[in-house]
């Protein structure tokens, strides 16, 4: 299988900090890759830097084909890199519908010229994602599971080719990340690469084709679900914090 | 009474024409987060733009806004593409530095170039009056009256309707996610800029038929835009209109029962007032 991804030897410094440490990474078309460890292991930073939040000091990222350091981040976008945030980031000012329709009109390949085609783009998506019925309210109105949501419809407007979801299930109940697991398996069957952040280790488990654990900003494994979980090191990593 | 309701009704249609001055103002403001101090004097060359293309060219005043417009929008886009674009992600300091030095460079390129001299647009239509019951409304302020209520609202389904106005929104409210969503910033900045400069020309043209124009114009009016945009509240242009409005009939109503000298010291201490009543404006959400 062909790699859409390709990251080789990423690094991120805050002034003395080390956030990221010489990571490489390969994700596969149509696979969920999922990426676990524990808090401030450098997961949000790593993947700042695929979407080009943040430019990495050191190493390359190869996205299907081309080198893409130093793109700025909407040109990233207009080649298919989408993403939702940990924090969410809702336009606030604008109805739900509104908020979608941004992704649809400047998303891949620079987005849809038409409004009329981007509403109905972003009204599916919204659909899809169970918001359906909110599409008219102000987005600073919907509550926290609503704007996770609204997050990822957002970014499925954007007709992306690699997702890079950011905990997209912290603060949801069960009934509502079964859902979401749903949701993304049927996202992924669309032919959507996914790369997914998330503590929730059911998600992690049902989902993921593929696991990779950073820790201290270091990649310590990779490999199955199975594999990684029962890896001494990752069973470290996790009871180190929880000693704490 | 009839003579309030004539200082109302002449204080509505210089309102309106304010509210045109500061509408392009707010929007660079609330989008870019600059306080473009150059406001004043893209203003002024909007005004001469418009009296060279009557006296030079005889085209009608009203035929050249349009072609003000134009010219200024280009400047406009080029002023941020070529200069602001650098420093936008500094402190707002830099921005008030740099658009101020603009304003100064403009308006003394324009005092070398057209003189200091007063002009006047003067079309042939500039005195008459139309009567209405017992009140006087002059035609020049009435069509520059309309047409900033037209464009006002022009802009306002622009920034709601078209994919460009929608791109401009996403930025001002939340520009870290815009640009993951393939919004490029510096263009819709230049278009920003370039759009606060050709209301500015249009309002500059609009000026120079109801009074007299020269190089040093600029300062007060940018002051006036200000102070517009801030009782307004820079949430959207029907606060600008009403703020527009509001100002125009108090200087009015100064002038006429205070003396004209006092109408800056009404306009300036209205706003120290709405600052103190209303932080977000006359329509603007209060914290």
């Amino acid at each position: 299988m062909e790699n859409i991804l390709e990251a080789s030897g990423l690094t991120k410094r805050f002034h003395g900090l080390v956030a990221v440490h010489d990571v490489s990474v390969q994700l596969r078309r149509g696979e969920i890759l999922g990426l676990i460890g524990p808090n401030g292991a450098g997961k949000t930073t790593l993947v700042d830097m695929v979407n080009g939040t943040l430019e990495p000091n050191a190493g390359d990222l190869v996205f299907e084909g081309r080198s893409v350091r130093g793109l700025p981040a909407y040109r990233r976008a207009h080649l298919g890199i989408g993403r939702t945030f940990q924090i969410m980031k809702p336009f606030p000012g604008m109805s739900v519908l509104e908020n979608a329709s941004i992704g649809a009109l400047f998303g891949t390949n620079g987005g849809e010229r038409s409004i009329g085609r981007a509403r109905e783009q972003a009204r599916e998506c919204l659909a899809f994602v169970g918001l359906g019925r909110r599409i008219a309210q102000r987005a600073d109105a919907l509550g926290g599971p609503d704007r996770k949501r609204l997050e990822l419809a957002r970014a499925l407007a954007m007709r992306p080719r690699l997702l890079l979801l950011d905990e997209v299930m912290a603060g949801l109940n069960h009934v509502e990340i079964e859902e979401v697991i749903e949701d993304i398996k049927k996202v992924r069957d669309q032919g959507i690469s996914i790369l997914v952040i998330e503590h929730v280790m059911k998600a992690i488990t049902s989902l993921s084709d593929r696991v990779f654990v950073l820790h201290h900003g270091e990649k310590i494994v990779e490999g199955s679900c199975g594999e990684v979980l029962r890896d001494p090191r990752v069973v470290e990593a996790y009871l180190g914090r929880r000693r704490r | 009474m009839v003579l309030l309701l004539q200082v109302l009704v002449s204080g509505v249609l210089l309102g309106g024409l304010y509210a045109l001055m500061a509408l392009g103002l707010a929007l660079v403001w609330g989008v870019l987060n600059i306080v473009n101090l150059s406001h004043g004097a893209l203003i002024m060359l909007g005004a001469y733009a418009t009296w060279f293309l009557y006296t030079g060219a005889h085209i009608d005043p009203f035929a050249a806004l349009p072609i003000a417009a134009a010219s200024l929008f280009a400047l406009g886009y080029i002023i941020q593409r070529g200069i602001l674009n650098l420093v936008i992600r500094g402190p707002m300091f830099n921005t008030l530095l740099i658009t101020f030095g603009i304003e100064v460079i403009l308006t003394y390129l324009a005092q070398l170039w057209f003189s200091a001299d007063f002009r006047t647009i003067n079309p042939s239509y500039a005195g008459s009056n139309h009567a209405l019951g017992g009140l006087t409304v002059p035609y020049v302020q009435a069509l520059a009256f309309a047409i900033d209520s037209v464009l006002t609202t022009a802009m306002w389904m622009f920034l709601l309707r078209t994919r460009t106005g929608r791109g401009i929104r996403a930025a001002s409210q939340n520009l870290v996610a815009a640009r993951l969503y393939g919004v490029d910033p510096k263009r819709i900045y230049a278009l920003t800029f370039g759009l606060g400069a050709a209301l500015a020309g249009v309002a500059g043209g609009l000026y120079g038929t109801v009074s007299q124009i020269n190089p040093y114009i600029g300062g007060p009016l940018t002051a006036k835009s200000f102070v517009i945009a801030i009782i307004g509240g820079l949430d959207n242009p029907l606060g600008v209109i009403a703020g527009g409005l509001f100002l125009g009939v108090v200087e009015s109503l100064t002038a006429l029962y205070v003396g004209p000298t006092y109408r800056d010291v009404a306009s300036f201490g209205m706003l120290v007032l709405i600052l103190i009543a209303r932080p977000g404006g006359l329509l603007g959400r209060t914290a």
